[in-house]
């Protein structure tokens, strides 16, 4: 048994690289041509987000009656694809902000990459609110703006918080994003005998020269930003949560929801960075930059979380008995029994019962079973927020208004398609900007930091 | 200088300062040679200026139109002449009739001439105002694109002219030939109908006419001979029974005139006023609406009802021996020998409870047996009537008048054969469908098929007009001229409300047509119809006003009631009893059919809208199907959709099986009027044609023993607008009386303790202050116990409310549009389930949960309480259909105008039956009920009009206004003189799902059944 002593602080990068040999290593994938193996992905991708793209154009055309919602189940898989994009997104900011607020050195070789993730996942989230509707053309109204009625949104409306809260943490997320790029830009504007790149780079670089004071500045913002999203993070599923919490279902009706929604949310964000970084570290000879230890103390993370998450279900049930409301405690049954029990069970399994396997340190360091893992809770966290949208819908108050929703090919692909828009905007990103925070890291290699050394 | 100096002082150049003599010349010369000369248009270029802007005009108006979607509307004509009493906008109501079959009369609403809802004619001595679902959608069928348009030979058009010498030829032929000619019809409840019949035949002395009914009531007719001989059958007061023990008569949806029925005996469920209410007793086979109304149902095969009839006359009997002091000996040793005991499935205390309110309320109460019994099961339940004195509550002066009596078993086999001999080679087929309804009669459709002149008068294509060589298109009864004399004491008026829409005539102008062998007119049946009427009803009344005005009044009554004494009723006939034999009960499988709720005998099968309403009971769509109980569903292990091949002698059809609760064991039971073959759009591939399994020579044509059944395999998705929940899984068992969805109780419970509806309330408190409403305040309330679930309301707000059909398939994934359902409940055992209904509808909360969760403000609260839909700001998010606890929200997650078989709702005449009042709502919109908002609107304007508030019961909704039972009132709560107000603050009132403070405005009253024990 390997030992890992805790009392010690270990580099979180492995082998003392050079300064000069991480910044060729990070810059490396996007100054050689794409190979084979990019184009393969890539195809892949595209023709996930065609299959999207065709889904919506049916869609649009004939109209929503192409998916499977129906009269109890208004919502079917946008509003489960929605809430589960924007769980995705939730684990970037975490990483970047919240960690780094904890001066979490560990995710200094992440943050960058999980941060990018952030923004493709709440990109491909807030399609869905938008094309769900019934008149997508009329979609705009969703939106406060000055008109002739003088009419205005409903401010009472959760949805219109949905609204007003991805767009925010949007908007911060990518902001926050493009300030930690800064130096790096210019270092690659240092570094590129390219003359195109050298303007591009240059124009986003903001004339950054390295100097003290520039750092310094720096320094503040980004400090001050990770503060400012670190609300965020926690408001964003919170509200989401709302869309379900404020309304009058059972089994929407519970105050659990906003922690419960957030626990999940960086529960699935963090096995879906956990699973791409699994390629990237090794596609782009990573390994010492995004370690093992790393990747093992997100996966405590998933452990942590997934059992919030379990306890959130099991808390659900205890407080439906407690409550003693006879049609929440149907609403719960009828979820672990009834017609959707599949796929609660499937739920349960993935997110309670696999992410178990990391009290085992073998387990948490071994990438194979790792990444299964991590699959499982995606699919699981996809599962929960199925469960919770259509099993509440499918059975409610009045038994003569139940029905069964079966999603249509269409609703899959459209699935599909938000899977491709997200991995194609991945794939694009590794060849067009630095993985990894050149800078951050930089300042986390061995002798980086002043140390008192052996005095 | 040698040329002179010019005197004048101004010089345009060197020529002219040295005065050139050209400049001179020129300046006499203004206009030189050739330059007026040459002034010609014709050598001008082509184009002139105006040309050449018109060119450009046009083609920049061309240029533009050709880039928008620009669609010619059609011309728009204003009135020039304004037609007497139209004023645009408002809204005309002329009284006429639509069938002959109830002869009920109704009142049409037109706007600008254009009839948009069909309603029951309030002044009508037998209908009251209400009219079935199928009479108030068939306004569809008048707009209908599949109706035939041009009279047809061999399925190609030909002029009217041509139709009619042609045809008359035929006849002419036929008559030299000493051919017969067959008429057949349906029953003939016209007067000036058959008045033309008779003339033709007076002209063509070879003409045999044969009516028929799909389902035929002869039995009934004869039993009454034989009981009473010779009077009519008269109908009952249901309104004064104390006890209604019906045996198999679905008396409340399908049997008799159901419209009256309800009327009569919701009238007798009364709570609110006073406690007013009468026992019904059930003994059916299948769970029927009757039955699921009942206080008492004994379930009990068809088979079996002869048996129960004479033991219920042994326990009458033996109880009270003077009643069977007339009985023949044998008689009595008869019913003597039939004992309880032999009546499995029926519960003893029951029975004998039955027997006792028979005796306690004799003269009170009445025994209605199943229509199509056979006589003598007809003649025991008189006999029951007779000896129980229950014959006062029979009704005389109302009696039925049997027009023509239907043509028997022989008679239509003797039409086939003569059709196979070649006897007869004209037919006339008067708007009915032999080919489709007769198919239980051997080889109708081969001897039709070899018969020379085929001549079929139709609305539509059927199965009938196929076959035939000459097809005449007739026109729907709102285009038509006519009169019914169905009733004793009331002869009912059509008249036309349109012009004929296409180039169709009525059937009486093509019989008027063959009489003078030219073409005549559709006005010229007017005349002949006053001359009926004048003979009928004028004279015999003996009115002392002109015939003129006494017809003109007559015509805007839309009926006449005709003067009689009444008659006195004949003696039983006890030698009858001498011939009635041992009641048996037949082993085995049976088949029982029945007629259905809505489409009558499939003449109204190709309306969309009364497909999609939901069986009353199973809550199926779009199909019939085979229902059979849970027990002999395990027996043979049959699931819902599992298709069944069912064999009666040699002949076999294919159905789907639906398991019923409630249903006797061994019985399958089938509605007939489904499985067109040649038929409109709408009616492609619904449902089973089981016509031919009648038997028409046994004692009970409609209930066929001794078949067998087998599994085929097959599968057949039947669809229907409530999930199918197993009676039995304790999870779901009875949960809406759990939830308080349903409260209900009986009288005895009641008088005990009248609040019981409420004993499980908890008191419920807003953290915020309360909306206040100082004005009107809408709210309705429903009587659950007047309503029997009949579904008429739902067939009016369909019509009212521009409810798109949205067919088969979206009725599959739960996507209709009703705003109105009527929910069923099944709670005890799934052998013989207590059944509650309960009509759903926006509830117009006060605290409106859907209002709070739309992101835009699309659904919002009225100052008058409405909770209201603003179409054209939804973008659709559903978030309000999914946090309403009714559900009773509607999404178009189609363009349903143009998703329903193949735009059915686009072409130009559909789109005529739209209520121009109500919005056409389009894709992506959320919609539901509206209280009938345009109704609610039209009153305000009134009131302002008149200066005046609006009254307190002055409005009332579509589904109001249909409600045979009288089940619903609406108004102003905040009215004290309202009637909902009572119902609003009655113990018995109570709101679904009260407790989570969403504050409905539809208040139900509990249901309260008159049983004896306390426990429902």
């Amino acid at each position: 048994m390997s030992s890992v002593d805790y009392t010690k602080e270990y580099s979180v990068v492995e082998g003392s690289p050079r300064l000069s040999e991480i910044e060729d290593i990070i810059i490396r994938p996007l100054n050689v041509k794409p190979d084979k193996k990019f184009y393969m992905a890539i195809s892949v991708t595209l023709t996930m987000l065609l299959i999207g793209v065709i889904s919506l154009g049916v869609s649009f055309y004939y109209g929503t009656g192409m998916w499977g919602n129906n009269n109890p189940v208004g919502w079917g898989f946008p509003i489960v694809n929605f809430v589960f994009w924007v769980g995705i997104g939730h684990a970037g900011t975490l990483i970047s902000a919240i960690l780094f607020l904890f001066r979490q050195k560990w995710r200094n070789g992440i943050a960058r990459f999980a941060e990018g993730m952030t923004i493709f996942a709440v990109m491909t989230a807030g399609i869905f609110p938008l094309i769900h509707v019934g008149r997508p053309w009329l979609a705009g109204y969703l939106f406060p703006y000055p008109n002739q009625h003088s009419l205005w949104v409903n401010f009472t409306s959760p949805l219109l918080w949905d609204v007003f809260a991805v767009s925010t943490y949007f908007t911060v997320s990518f902001i926050f994003w493009y300030v930690g790029l800064i130096p790096d830009f210019a270092t690659m504007r240092d570094k590129t005998t390219n003359a195109l790149k050298k303007v591009i780079y240059s124009v986003f670089s903001l004339g950054w020269r390295h100097s003290n004071r520039h750092w310094q500045n720096y320094e503040m913002v980004y400090l001050i930003l990770a503060g400012f999203a670190t609300p965020l993070v926690l408001s964003v599923h919170t509200i989401v949560s709302f869309d379900f919490a404020v309304s009058v279902l059972p089994g929407w009706h519970t105050t659990i929801f906003p922690p419960y929604f957030v626990a999940g949310a960086v529960f699935s964000g963090f096995a879906m960075v956990q699973n791409v970084l699994i390629f990237i570290r090794k596609i782009f000879d990573m390994e010492h930059i995004i370690t093992l230890d790393t990747l093992e103390k997100m996966n405590k993370i998933m452990m942590l979380t997934g059992m919030l998450v379990g306890y959130a279900y099991a808390m659900e049930f205890f407080i439906a008995w407690y409550g003693g409301v006879e049609a929440e405690q149907f609403a719960f049954v009828n979820r672990a029994f009834g017609p959707y029990a599949w796929a609660y069970w499937i739920m349960v399994s993935c997110n309670v019962l696999s992410p178990q396997l990391f009290w085992f340190k073998k387990v948490r360091r071994t990438i194979p079973a790792m990444f299964a893992i991590a699959v499982f809770i995606n699919v699981g966290m996809w599962f929960e927020r199925f469960v919770i949208t259509v099993t509440s819908l499918s059975r409610d108050f009045l038994p003569s208004s139940w029905g069964y929703y079966s999603p249509t090919l269409v609703d899959f692909g459209i699935l599909i398609g938000s899977f491709g828009m997200f991995f194609t905007l991945l794939l694009l990103f590794t060849k067009t900007l630095p993985v990894v925070s050149i800078a951050e890291v930089k300042a986390v290699v061995d002798g980086a930091q002043p140390t008192h050394g052996d005095h | 200088m040698s040329k002179s100096r010019n005197e004048t002082k101004y010089w345009k150049n060197l020529k002219e300062y040295y005065n050139d003599p050209d400049v001179f010349e020129e300046k006499i010369n203004e206009f030189k040679d050739g330059v007026t000369d040459d002034f010609e248009t014709s050598h001008l270029s082509s184009i002139s200026r105006r040309k050449f802007l018109t060119l450009m005009a046009a083609s920049a108006a061309f240029s533009a139109t050709a880039c928008t979607d620009y669609r010619d509307k059609g011309e728009i004509v204003p009135y020039t002449r304004r037609p007497e009493d139209l004023v645009p906008g408002i809204a005309n109501y002329y009284a006429t009739s639509l069938d002959g079959y109830t002869g009920n009369g109704v009142l049409v609403k037109t706007r600008e001439g254009r009839p948009i809802k069909i309603d029951g004619n309030p002044e009508h001595p037998i209908n009251k105002g209400k009219i079935d679902a199928a009479q108030q959608a068939s306004i569809l069928n008048l707009y209908d694109p599949d109706r035939l348009g041009e009279p047809q030979q061999n399925k190609k058009q030909i002029s009217w002219n041509k139709a009619i010498n042609s045809i008359s030829g035929e006849l002419k032929k036929a008559a030299e030939q000493n051919k017969k000619i067959a008429l057949i019809s349906n029953r003939i409840t016209s007067p000036t109908t058959n008045s033309l019949i008779e003339k033709l035949k007076e002209k063509y002395s070879n003409i045999e006419v044969y009516s028929y009914e799909l389902f035929d009531d002869t039995s009934k007719r004869n039993a009454w001979n034989k009981s009473y001989s010779g009077s009519l059958i008269p109908s009952v007061k249901l309104n004064e029974a104390e006890i209604i023990l019906s045996i198999g008569n679905d008396f409340l949806a399908k049997d008799g005139n159901v419209v009256e029925n309800i009327k009569q005996f919701s009238s007798r469920k009364e709570f609110v006023k006073e406690v007013n209410s009468n026992r019904l007793y059930v003994v059916e086979s299948e769970l029927s609406l009757t039955g699921s109304n009942a206080d008492y149902r004994f379930p009990l095969k068809n088979s079996d009802q002869k048996k129960f009839l004479l033991t219920l006359l042994n326990g009458l009997v033996s109880k009270d021996a003077g009643l069977g002091s007339q009985f023949p000996i044998g008689f009595k040793t008869l019913i003597a020998k039939h004992d309880f005991a032999a009546l499995s499935n029926i519960d003893k205390k029951n029975f004998d409870q039955l027997v006792n309110d028979l005796l306690e309320n004799t003269g009170k109460s009445i025994l209605v047996v199943d229509e199509r019994a056979s006589e003598e099961i007809q003649i025991l339940s008189h006999l029951v009537n007779e000896i129980l004195n229950n014959n006062d509550l029979l009704c005389f002066s109302k009696a039925f008048v049997d027009y023509n009596s239907l043509s028997n078993s022989d008679e239509l086999k003797n039409l086939v054969n003569e059709l196979n001999s070649g006897n007869i080679s004209v037919i006339i087929n008067l708007d009915s469908n032999p080919v489709y309804h007769l198919s239980y009669i051997d080889g109708f459709a081969e001897a039709f098929n070899k018969t020379a002149a085929k001549i079929s008068l139709s609305q539509f294509e059927n199965e009938t007009t196929a076959l035939s060589n000459y097809v005449i298109p007739i026109n729907n009864p709102l285009e038509s001229w006519g009169d019914f004399y169905v009733r004793k004491n009331v002869y009912t008026l059509q008249q036309p409300i349109i012009a004929p829409l296409r180039s169709t005539i009525q059937k009486e102008t093509f019989l008027l047509s063959l009489l003078n062998e030219k073409l005549s007119s559709d006005s010229e049946i007017l005349p002949l119809v006053k001359e009926n009427f004048k003979k009928l009803v004028y004279e015999k009344n003996g009115a002392i006003v002109s015939f003129d005005n006494y017809w003109n009044n007559s015509l805007h009554d839309g009926f006449a009631v005709i003067k009689i004494e009444e008659e006195a009723k004949a003696d039983f006939n006890y030698a009858v009893l001498e011939n009635i034999s041992f009641g048996k009960s037949a082993g085995g499988l049976t088949l029982l059919l029945k007629p259905n709720h809505f489409i009558g005998d499939s003449r109204f099968a190709n309306n969309g809208w009364l497909q999609e309403i939901p069986h009353p009971v199973s809550k199926v769509a779009w199909d019939n199907y085979a229902a059979v109980s849970p027990n002999t569903a395990d027996k043979y292990q049959l699931v819902n959709n599992d298709v069944v091949e069912i064999k009666s002698g040699a002949k076999a059809v294919k159905i789907p099986i639906l398991v019923q609760p409630g249903t006797t064991d061994d019985t399958f039971v089938v509605e007939l009027g489904y499985g067109r073959t040649n038929s409109g759009d709408v009616v492609k591939d619904v449902g089973f044609n089981l016509n031919n399994m009648i038997s028409l020579d046994s004692d009970s044509p409609y209930s066929i023993s001794g078949i067998s059944v087998s599994k085929t395999g097959e599968t057949y998705e039947l669809v229907s607008t409530q999930e199918h929940h197993a009676v039995d899984d304790s999870k779901l068992k009875d949960i809406h009386l759990s939830r308080g969805i349903i409260r209900e109780g009986t009288i005895t419970e009641y008088k005990k303790n009248p609040d019981f509806v409420h004993e499980h309330d908890h008191p419920i408190f807003s953290i915020t202050d309360e909306h206040e409403y100082k004005d009107h305040k809408w709210a309705m309330a429903i009587d659950l116990n007047k309503c029997i679930g009949c579904s008429y309301c739902v067939a009016s707000c369909n019509v009212e409310n521009n409810i798109p059909v949205v067919g088969k398939d979206q009725v599959g994934v739960g996507r209709e549009m009703h705003w109105m359902r009527i929910d069923r409940y099944y709670s005890g055992s799934p052998d013989n389930p207590e059944v509650s209904t309960q009509p759903m509808i926006c509830q117009h909360c006060d605290n409106a949960p859907c209002e709070n969760v739309c992101p835009v403000n699309a659904t919002n609260h009225s100052p008058d309480g409405l909770n209201q839909m603003a179409y054209n700001r939804c973008v659709g998010t559903r978030y309000c259909a999914n946090n309403c606890p009714y559900k009773v929200r509607r999404f178009n997650f189609f363009d349903f105008r143009d998703n329903f078989a193949d735009a059915f709702y686009e072409n130009d005449s559909t789109a005529l039956v739209h209520n121009p009042e109500v919005t056409v709502r389009s894709r992506g919109v959320m919609e539901k009920c509206t209280f009938c908002i345009q109704r609610i609107m039209d009153a305000r304007s009134k009131a302002i009009a008149e200066g005046r508030e609006v009254a307190a019961n002055e409005i009332k909704t579509a589904c109001q206004q249909s409600c045979p039972a009288d089940a619903i009132v609406f108004g102003d709560s905040n009215n004290k003189e309202s009637e909902v107000n009572v119902f609003r603050e009655h113990k018995l009132g109570y709101h679904v799902l009260e407790e989570i403070n969403v504050k409905p405005n539809v208040t139900y009253i509990a249901k309260l059944r008159n049983t004896e024990s306390e426990d429902v």
